[in-house]
């Protein structure tokens, strides 16, 4: 995006605000603070590219929008870190997110109270759905005209296309009697302009959402919101790693210290938002040991089950073309026969070749002759997958290892291990998912496991004893720093993060504006 | 000029090509070969370079007397005749025996007759400006910092004056990052008429033993990659990746005994159809860059270090001579850190196949082609199963399942099914 014509603050201003990060959690809270007036800086570690920088070329686009640096994983369900969940650059992780947009569920705010597991949000569902019908309007939501789960729901553009994958589960799914439609996708389908970047060209199926979209289709931080903070007086530094906080007399926040083109620099600030991601920020956290009187930071690690069934079909489905992920199932999220808390949601699947082979490799276990066959059928595979509740863990936290890294901060190590509620859960999907595969007409089928997101590292929550921030993000301990991204979730959910993420953040800026008298 | 050669090469469009430029014809092959690699030209499957007595880059040594004579020899018209045979002879090797036996008489009058028929200007356009321009910089940025990728191979004449072996040397090779300097005995400038059988062994050996090995990118798949549907980034990586493996790739990471473990393991875990790209030197030149995927199991080493200490463990298991039961052996180490390694080395071995323009034809993937540089972007209007875009290359017969049908006519264009089976 354009930086060139920005307002710039110096280092020795006292900023409003600094936040640091420029993902689904920095993005929308800067433009809205800049737009209250506040001024405001966002320290970014990536870099600044625009929609025409991106290259479909799988190997390429790791290397310059995901975070690259090793984090370590353990447990019996070790993560994987890299392209499969955390960006870095002007837009984070949304640089190569995959535009898909449901909205959380309301039982699943209350999963504790329904079940007695897991936690429950300290903010009502209505409230939050107010918040995520302000980003839809501002970014463009494309969805079906009716929505069978909420009929009463509207979306401003038509569904994305449907590619063979999508009309193979659709087939599927109405053979089994399970409902499913297009899904809620945050991609343009018409020409859309937006504000203060420009036109954004309708989406053309290239089916590279992952590997950054070059039309400017799909929803990304720096075609919307950034933009507008920049409009508003924001100023975006990128390339600006920020390695610790310091403090005041009175313990709050007083400066960042930040590394950009190799110098250590220092940006004043009257506040400070943390919107790093769920990997980064408790890591910052953690390092600077501010805001842990709970001993909760780093602590809730949890990832969305992402179990996908593959299915090998006489046709040349070539899932690759148009849209990844177009369709959508919300049946699931509390299957009558459930012997376990929660649900989960099917999407329809395409993939990249290369994504593909990684995950037979790590998620079916493949090498050799049988990863050469699933390989060589490539052009005749599509897929299903699920998005589904995870239940926080004693085992699975995050903590800061003895290695230091590059950046000079202590690696994180991530450990994750699915509980007895994932493997429930999990098993049951692979039924509903190979059942749906083969009644779609696959041959063979194949289960590949994985997990995406990094959510509950810094949860929010009503109790100061066991949270790290309020439920408007407010550390409880340091009045003057905030967090906003995925590390405040109190529990999983079984929506896609970044729609919720992007809502929060839209709240916590008006808290934060209110708590500054604007 | 490079223009016009890239213009013809398009109309061809080959699958896998060298360019071969013989003095001035050097100079601009190499500068039509930065270009192509940095994804610049409409061009794909570009596999070596010969150069031949060739004009370097940068400005080429040139006494100032004979150029300016030179010049003045096409002063007013036509170099004359006298003048020509006196210039083919002075590029000779022996030129003091006015009756050269090195050069049949036919092959003399030739030259000559073709240095007499050279337009005046585009001769004085080369003393002038041609050779002295210095295109150093746009070939290999500036101290050689990124040389060309593609193999290449140099042959100078012994009897060279101004651009001998040791001239090629210093001015030609460091442009190139696989360049092979080769001297053609009995040959001053004009080697392919003074040696032209020496000239087409040595050709033929470079593409055999060294830039045509590998698997070629079928020339469809190629012309889609040359255009305008895909990006030069794209396009310029690609053909990168196009390029043969050095056979003697020395190991950055590994030592040259866990490189050859790797490569015997590699053929287990991604055992390739056809000719084999080197994934095992490919897996530590990446391991070399230090950029790896973002995660490692939390006690295992860095990458390197894993790949040193698998790889160290495998020694016993590389020993078994027969393939079958180095397979079965594989598959029963069954301990755990080693296994956690193998489960990264077949990731990081099948992501460097796949990156392969070749395998991505093999599989049927031509969604790197989905728009370019400018205007915008082409994308995919075809998405249904069995259905094809007119533009989209061929899927390889061998590769799709028995009983599927070819891609059916879409976007109005006829592509019949004999066309399909040719
Ligand atoms: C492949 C993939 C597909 C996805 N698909 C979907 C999807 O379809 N739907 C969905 O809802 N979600 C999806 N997600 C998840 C979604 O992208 C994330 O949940 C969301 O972007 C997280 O927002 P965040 O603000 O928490 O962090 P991020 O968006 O990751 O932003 C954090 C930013 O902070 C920067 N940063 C970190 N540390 C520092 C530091 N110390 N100093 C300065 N800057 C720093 C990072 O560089 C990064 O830019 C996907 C994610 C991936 C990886
Ligand atoms: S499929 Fe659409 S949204 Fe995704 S990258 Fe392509 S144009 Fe962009």
């Amino acid at each position: 995006m354009r930086l060139d014509h920005q307002r710039t603050y110096s280092d020795d201003e006292i900023a409003d605000v600094v936040v640091v990060g420029t993902g689904a959690g920095g993005a929308p809270l800067l433009a809205s603070l800049a737009a209250h007036g506040l001024r405001v800086v966002a320290l970014e570690a990536g870099d600044n590219t625009e929609p025409r920088d991106h290259t479909p070329d799988e190997m390429l686009a790791a290397q310059q929008i995901n975070w690259m640096d090793d984090r370590l994983s353990g447990g019996a369900d070790a993560t994987a870190f890299g392209p499969n969940n955390s960006g870095r650059g002007v837009g984070g992780s949304m640089l190569h997110w995959g535009a898909f947009a449901p909205r959380p569920d309301a039982r699943d705010l209350r999963l504790r109270g329904e079940s007695g597991v897991g936690r429950d949000w300290p903010i009502a569902h209505a409230e939050l759905t107010r918040w995520i019908e302000q980003v839809e309007r501002f970014v463009g939501i494309s969805g079906p005209e009716r929505y069978p789960w909420d009929p009463s729901r509207r979306y401003e553009m038509p569904p994305v296309a449907r590619n063979a994958s999508s009309t193979a589960m659709l087939r599927g799914a109405e053979a089994l009697g399970i409902t499913a439609t297009d899904g809620p996708v945050a991609v343009a389908t018409r020409d859309r302009d937006q504000e203060h970047w420009g036109l954004r060209h309708a989406c053309v199926n290239a089916g590279t959402c992952h590997q950054g979209c070059r039309t400017g289709a799909k929803v990304t931080m720096d075609t919307s919101y950034l933009p507008l903070a920049v409009a508003r007086g924001a100023e975006i530094r990128a390339g600006a790693m920020v390695v610790d906080i310091e403090t005041d007399a009175r313990g709050r926040v007083s400066a960042v210290v930040y590394r950009r083109d190799g110098e250590l620099r220092r940006q004043r600030t009257a506040a400070l938002v943390l919107a790093a991601g769920g990997v980064e920020t408790p890591r910052l956290l953690l390092h600077t040991g501010l805001a842990n009187g709970s001993g909760q930071v780093g602590r809730n690690f949890l990832a969305h089950g992402a179990t996908q069934v593959w299915g090998r079909y006489d046709e040349d489905m070539r899932a690759y073309r148009g849209y990844p992920s177009s369709i959508i199932t919300e049946d699931l999220l509390r299957p009558s026969d459930a012997d376990f808390a929660g649900g989960y949601l099917i999407q329809s699947l395409g993939v990249q070749p290369q994504t593909l082979a990684t995950t037979l490799a790590r998620g079916g276990g493949l090498r050799g002759a049988e990863l050469m066959r699933w390989m060589r059928d490539y052009r005749h595979l599509a897929g299903v997958g699920i998005n589904a509740e995870c239940l926080p863990g004693d085992d699975n936290r995050l903590t800061l290892s003895d290695e230091i890294a590059a950046d000079g901060l202590p690696r994180v190590r991530v450990d994750f291990s699915a509980g007895e509620n994932e493997k429930r859960l999990r098993a049951h999907a692979i039924r509903t998912m190979v059942a749906l595969v083969e009644a779609a007409g696959a041959r063979e089928t194949i289960v590949l496991d994985r997990t995406a997101h990094t959510i509950g590292t810094a949860r929010m929550g009503s109790d100061p004893g066991d949270s790290v921030v309020d439920a408007e993000g407010r550390s409880w301990e340091v009045p003057n720093l905030w967090i906003c991204d995925n590390s405040v979730f109190p529990s999983a959910l079984a929506a896609n993060p970044a729609l919720t993420i992007m809502a929060l953040s839209l709240r916590t800026a008006d808290a934060l504006r209110r708590s500054a008298g604007r | 000029m490079a223009r016009s050669v890239v213009e013809r090469i398009a109309t061809i469009a080959p699958a896998r090509w060298m360019l071969l430029g013989h003095s001035m014809g050097g100079k601009i092959a190499t500068v039509v070969a930065a270009r192509t690699l940095r994804g610049e030209t409409p061009l794909f499957g570009l596999a070596g370079v010969v150069l031949v007595a060739s004009s370097p880059p940068s400005p080429e040594p040139m006494d100032e007397g004979r150029r300016l004579a030179m010049q003045g020899w096409a002063g007013a018209g036509a170099v004359s005749e006298l003048h020509a045979r006196s210039f083919v002879l002075a590029d000779l090797a022996d030129s003091d025996a006015a009756d050269h036996d090195a050069l049949p008489r036919p092959e003399l009058d030739r030259a000559t007759d073709d240095v007499h028929r050279a337009n005046p200007e585009a001769w004085r356009a080369w003393l002038d400006r041609g050779s002295q321009e210095d295109w150093s910089v746009a070939v290999s940025g500036s101290d050689f910092k990124s040389p060309l990728p593609v193999p290449a191979l140099i042959l100078a004449g012994a009897a060279d004056g101004d651009l001998d072996a040791d001239a090629q040397r210093r001015l030609t090779a460091p442009h190139f990052a696989h360049a092979e300097v080769r001297e053609i005995a009995d040959a001053a400038h004009l080697i392919p008429i003074e040696q032209p059988a020496a000239l087409a062994a040595e050709v033929r050996r470079f593409w055999r033993e060294r830039a045509g090995l590998g698997p070629t990118v079928p020339s469809d798949f190629g012309r889609v990659l040359a255009s305008a549907r895909t990006t030069s980034r794209t396009r310029a990586a690609l053909a990168a990746r196009a390029l043969a493996d050095d056979p003697d790739y020395a190991p950055t990471v590994l030592d040259t005994e866990q490189l050859g473990r790797l490569r015997l393991l590699a053929d287990h875990l991604v055992p390739q159809p056809g000719p084999a790209i080197d994934l095992a030197a490919r897996v530590d030149a990446q391991l070399a860059t230090g950029v790896g995927d973002g995660w490692r199991p939390a006690d295992a080493p860095s990458d390197p270090e894993a790949y040193r200490r698998g790889l160290d463990a495998l020694a016993d298991w590389a020993r078994i001579p027969d393939a079958d039961a180095r397979g079965e052996a594989l598959d029963r180490l069954g301990d755990g850190d080693l296994e956690a390694w193998l489960e990264d080395a077949a990731v990081d071995l099948a992501r460097q196949w796949l990156a392969h323009p070749a395998t991505m034809a093999l599989i049927g993937f031509d969604g790197v082609a989905t728009g370019g540089d400018t205007g915008r972007q082409s994308g995919f209007a075809e998405l249904r199963a069995d259905r094809a875009e007119s533009w989209e290359p061929l899927p390889d017969p061998a590769v799709s399942s028995p009983g599927v049908q070819p891609p059916g006519i879409t976007n109005g264009a006829s592509r019949s099914t004999t066309e399909a089976e040719a």
